[in-house]
């Protein structure tokens, strides 16, 4: 019995002394004007760090260690994409990266978890010098600001020029007229372009989640009456499970909407005859009305909890530089947006650059991130296929319209 | 008259027959299509994730080559070596627990086996994912959630259940006659040597019943996987990569890869019940006579 006491008690004893090793390790090594080990753990998606797309993380760290010679870092590399970063790191911020990279309707995902620090003072400055407004408001949270935006996330026009001109891809009308155009009907995040195009709003400027969603009265109601007949149209196909992409590659569909990440495979499928621009307009009851993207952007972010918090912001914001957004617009074509490499004409003239940005500055609205944005998917999803499915008609599109309005602005139990 | 009614009759069940047939043969057709149209997905050379066909315009074997050989994304081999690895460990650990607990729960009568019973059925009852996250902490907190060891964090998350899945096993070992045990115990064996020298050997149907399910199970296994894993790309298993490519990044272009590695997956469990169907003929016959 002694014995056995006598081994617990070493064995209590040893682990103390390993848990006080662990935890004093951090401090001990940050002596003044000696070289500081630091541990940094980054999750980026798999295209950033694979040898064919040129690996840009490793890259992109390696440059930052030197130009950092006070700290002696050692990288962790981790896979995690933009979109579901933001949620493994919520799962356990403590054994997580210290610097990520999230899709910014993610952030009350990050916030909620208390899992995101904060950029204030001159890394604040020199964020808020690089970007433009509405790419900070994407990543600013009750006037906080939780990362380092590096793109924009948004979707757009991808068309034929063999068969569209330039002046045709303006409007969605002069398009049907010319070829078929494929659109995401049954997605929600493509189909509320035409209903906040006609002025329907998402809680209020899109971050007051008090004023609710406004997908209701006569100007939504037009709008699934468009809806209705634009089904009706010969030349307009729905989008659904890749079926747009498989039309342009055998040819029978010459315009498709989507995103950067189809960019490479259109290229292939359509070779110079590559277009891209910004959403359409599109003629409602005799007046012109342009389609609004949501947009987004894709950020930096920076564990809370990490210990080394000094050297993550700084990888944070090295990350998301006008060096480091060349380097990703070289090896993996990612948009950057940054405002001085906009500015630069081999970016500005890039087509898919300009597109992009077109779109994001000035047929979009800014994805809200509210909470209650999460009601708002499904009832407009039913309402597309709805429509598609005929049992939205001419006839009920009024109470149908409501009933959308109504879903949207109610989480379903209360 | 007589013979009409033999005509009658036998018309009667000709017509049944052919009512039955055709109703099993729409039932097979609808039951095998997936199955077909997945093997004919990855043998597809169009790509894409849609296509208006349900015949591919041609075939290729393309699709498997490249999962083995563009590895720098996606690393399918390795994810593939993980799997089996890992699904391997654990069907081997979780056999031998169902086997023994089965058989002491069968032979061994002592207090506490009633209420375990219970518990074990009470248990049961719940999805294994609801302790998920406690199961996750506990294995961080173990210093298991990091690097190699994410393995073995896996083979234990697989196999530490299995022991409350004796049921099946059990039942069958009651129905070994305990007069082979009797005479074995004359004989002068213990109760392990009763075990694997007797028992086992006579058991041989639930013994392949036991590998086959503890082995599927972490080989198709998602949510732990999935939850333990988190960003270590080096660990992840075949679940988890096949999810992968599907996502809106991938889907175009790996589409018919995910078709290719679905039937991939699908041969170590297809080969290893090939080895193992022979034996699961009736293990009992001729063990007592008289």
């Amino acid at each position: 019995m002694k014995k056995c006491a006598a081994i617990l008690m070493a064995a209590v004893t040893a682990a103390a002394a390993f848990l006080g090793g662990c935890s004093g390790g951090g401090t001990s090594s940050s002596g003044q004007g000696s070289v500081q080990h630091v541990r940094l753990m980054v999750w980026a998606p798999s295209e950033d760090q694979s040898i064919d797309s040129g690996q840009w993380l490793q890259k992109s760290c390696d440059a930052f260690a030197a130009l950092h010679p006070e700290y002696d870092i050692e990288f962790i590399y981790g896979v995690a994409d933009e979109a579901s970063a933001a949620s493994q790191v919520a799962q356990d911020p403590e054994a997580s990266a210290d610097v990520f990279m999230y899709a910014n309707d993610n952030i009350t995902t990050l916030t909620n978890a208390k899992a995101a620090a904060k950029f204030g003072g001159i890394y604040r400055e020199q964020i808020e010098s690089t970007s433009s407004q509405a790419i900070v408001d994407s990543v600013t949270l009750d006037g906080y600001l939780y990362g380092v935006p590096f793109t924009t996330n948004t979707w757009y026009m991808f068309y034929d020029k063999s068969v569209f001109t330039e002046e045709d891809v303006k409007s969605l009308d002069a398009m049907l007229e010319k070829g078929v155009v494929s659109f995401p009907f049954t997605n929600s995040w493509y189909l509320p372009a035409f209903y906040v195009g006609n002025g329907c709003t998402l809680f209020g400027d899109g971050t007051d989640e008090a004023a609710g969603v406004d997908f209701a009265g006569d100007k939504a109601v037009a709008i699934t009456d468009y809806l209705v007949d634009l089904l009706a149209n010969p030349n307009f196909v729905v989008d659904s499970d890749g079926s747009g992409m498989a039309g342009l590659r055998d040819g029978s569909i010459k315009a498709i909407f989507t995103g950067s990440w189809d960019a490479a495979n259109i290229r292939d499928i359509l070779g110079d005859n590559m277009g891209v621009a910004a959403p359409p307009t599109f003629m409602l009851n005799g007046e012109e009305k342009q389609m609004m993207a949501y947009a987004g952007s894709k950020a930096i972010g920076v564990n809370a909890t990490s210990d080394y918090m000094l050297p993550a912001i700084q990888l944070a914001i090295y990350l998301g530089s006008a060096e480091a957004q060349q380097l990703h617009y070289e090896l993996r074509n990612v948009v950057p947006c940054n405002t001085e490499l906009l500015a630069r004409p081999e970016v500005a003239n890039d087509m898919l650059v300009a597109a992009q940005n077109d779109t994001f500055d000035r047929t979009s609205i800014l994805q809200p991130f509210v909470a209650a944005m999460s009601n708002c998917w499904s009832p407009v999803e039913n309402m597309g296929k709805g429509i598609r499915n005929k049992t939205v008609t001419h006839d009920n599109a009024a109470e149908q319209t409501q009933a959308m309005n109504d879903a949207m602005n109610s989480n379903g139990i209360s | 008259m007589k013979e009409t009614r033999v005509a009658s009759a036998k018309r009667k069940r000709f017509i049944n027959n052919t009512i039955v047939h055709i109703v099993l043969a729409i039932l097979a057709v609808v039951w095998v299509f997936p199955i077909l149209w997945v093997v004919l997905t990855s043998f597809r050379a169009e790509k894409g994730s849609y296509v208006s066909t349900f015949f591919p315009k041609s075939y290729t074997l393309a699709n498997y080559a490249r999962l083995f050989t563009d590895t720098t994304i996606l690393n399918f081999p390795k994810m593939f070596g993980n799997t089996l690895f890992i699904a391997i460990c654990s069907c081997i650990l979780s056999t031998f627990y169902v086997l023994s607990v089965s058989y002491c729960l069968s032979r061994i009568k002592f207090k506490m086996r009633k209420p375990y019973m219970n518990m074990a059925m009470v248990l049961g009852l719940f999805p294994g994912f609801m302790s998920m996250v406690a199961v996750y902490f506990i294995l961080k907190a173990l210093g298991l959630s990091e690097g190699g060891l994410i393995r073995l964090a896996l083979i234990l998350c697989y196999s530490g259940g299995a022991g409350l899945g004796f049921q099946i096993a059990k039942g069958f070992f009651d129905t070994v006659p305990r007069a082979i045990d009797e005479a074995a115990l004359i004989d002068g064996c213990t109760r392990w040597q009763i075990f694997y020298k007797i028992t086992l050997p006579l058991s041989k149907p639930v013994i392949i019943y036991t590998v086959l399910t503890s082995f599927i199970g972490p080989w198709v296994d998602f949510i732990f996987a999935k939850v333990i894993c988190r960003a270590n790309a080096d660990y992840y298993t075949v679940a988890i990569g096949l999810w992968r490519m599907l996502e809106k990044e991938y889907i175009d272009s790996w589409y018919t890869c995910f078709a290719a590695g679905a039937v991939l997956i699908s041969i170590p469990i297809a080969a290893l019940f090939m080895f193992l169907q022979r034996f699961y003929v009736d293990g009992m016959s001729g063990a007592v006579k008289g």
